[in-house]
């Protein structure tokens, strides 16, 4: 008993240093971390809008699309999306560009395996500015044939962030 | 010491002569970059984790030094994560999961297990330093063969900054005839096999020698 005693006191007592070194290392590391990613995004973001200045906003969000949202000073906002189209393995990202009335500007994937020739067309330049820009936003996004799964998983995520787009410009809520 | 420190690079290299290592070796060889940044914190890990398990040895009770020893390399292990992930990100996303998964790479249980519980922390220092700069050699030839086969180049960007190239080149002449298979899986393991050949023959000639 005594003995079973001391080595879980070892143990223990082993894990307690290990924790704490590990912790302060993650003091330290987690905020250089953390810009490293905010640093990393707004290179994403500039892709879509030169030049202009970001702020990260908080939003609430129900739908499970939104993976965060961008005021750019002056211009308008940019939402992440997060869906999940027919390569079921790889989820799509991707930047949705607005103006400041809530008009889309933009369709930006970041990442993305959709089918190539296929799902991939959604997000060529072309199919994005006849599809996608100048929709207002209480107008639903169009379906791409052939790319069903692909452009509804989109169609989805674009609907989500024009809700959300929509309470910050103040029109609802 | 200088034996051990020796030792590790032909006679008992970890990856070509105990076959140690292999998963990740296989895996991150596909460049130099990968190679130099996946031996260095494998090196640090190792050299860190016999200078503590040595320290520990002899108030570390025998039936949980198992435990003890996971609990000291896993700490190694995810602070060196933690750190690379701030300071080299790049580095970081190509390492992937493999630089967690030193945690359970088997030549830093293996060296604590084999060497580090029995010896002083100088001489596991050592050993470490040696074995860590073994499975890094190893980690070279591979990614060497495997980059140059199939880019006809090499290139090493600094690992702080990864748009600083600091050492490449080109065969442009060679361009056409590169050989896309062996950034694949498939490669790695061909280019294991050879070198594992080469080791075992290079082992087999010094045995031979020392028995005359």
């Amino acid at each position: 008993m005594k003995k079973a005693l001391q080595l879980v006191l070892f143990l223990g007592i082993i894990s307690l240093i290990s924790g704490v070194a590990v912790g302060s290392v993650n003091s330290i590391t987690e905020p250089i971390i953390q810009d490293n990613l905010l640093a990393s995004e707004i290179t994403n973001l500039e892709a879509m809008y030169p030049g202009a200045e970001f702020t990260a906003l908080e939003v609430t969000d129900d739908s499970g699309y939104i993976q965060g949202a961008y005021e750019v000073v002056g211009q308008g906002y940019v939402i992440k999306v997060q869906t999940t189209g027919y390569n079921t393995s790889t989820p799509i990202i991707a930047l949705v560009g607005f103006d400041s009335e809530g008009t889309i500007t933009g369709l930006m994937a970041i990442q993305q395996q959709e089918t190539d020739g296929f799902g991939t067309r959604v997000f060529e330049d072309e199919q994005v500015q006849s599809m996608y820009v100048g929709k207002g936003l209480s107008d639903t996004v169009d379906l791409l044939s052939g790319a069903t799964v692909t452009s509804t998983a989109v169609q989805s995520a674009i609907s989500a962030a024009q809700v959300v787009v929509s309470s910050l410009i103040g029109l609802i809520g | 010491m200088w034996n051990n420190f020796k030792n590790g690079f032909i006679k008992e290299n970890p990856v070509f002569g105990l076959y140690l290592g292999m998963c990740s070796s296989l895996a991150i060889s596909t460049s130099l970059n990968n190679a130099i940044g996946m031996g260095a914190c494998v090196t640090l890990v190792l050299i860190a984790s016999n200078v503590i398990v040595s320290a520990i040895r002899k108030i570390t009770p025998d039936e949980i030094r198992i435990p003890v020893y996971i609990v000291v390399i896993a700490s190694l292990v995810t602070v060196v994560e933690m750190v690379v992930h701030a300071f080299m990100p790049e580095l970081y996303t190509s390492l992937g999961v493999f630089l967690g998964l030193i945690v359970v790479n088997c030549i830093i249980l293996g060296r604590a297990e084999a060497f580090a519980s029995k010896n002083g922390i100088v001489a596991s220092a050592v050993d470490g330093l040696g074995m860590g700069l073994g499975y890094t050699f190893a980690l070279l030839l591979i990614s060497i063969t495997r980059e140059f086969l199939s880019t006809a180049g090499l290139h090493f960007y600094n690992p702080f900054n990864s748009e600083q190239l600091l050492f490449g080149f080109t065969i442009e002449a060679l361009e056409p005839y590169t050989i896309s298979l062996f950034s694949a899986s498939v490669g790695a393991f061909l280019t294991f096999a050879c070198f594992a050949a080469i080791f075992a023959i290079l082992r087999n000639r010094s045995s031979k020698k020392e028995a005359k």
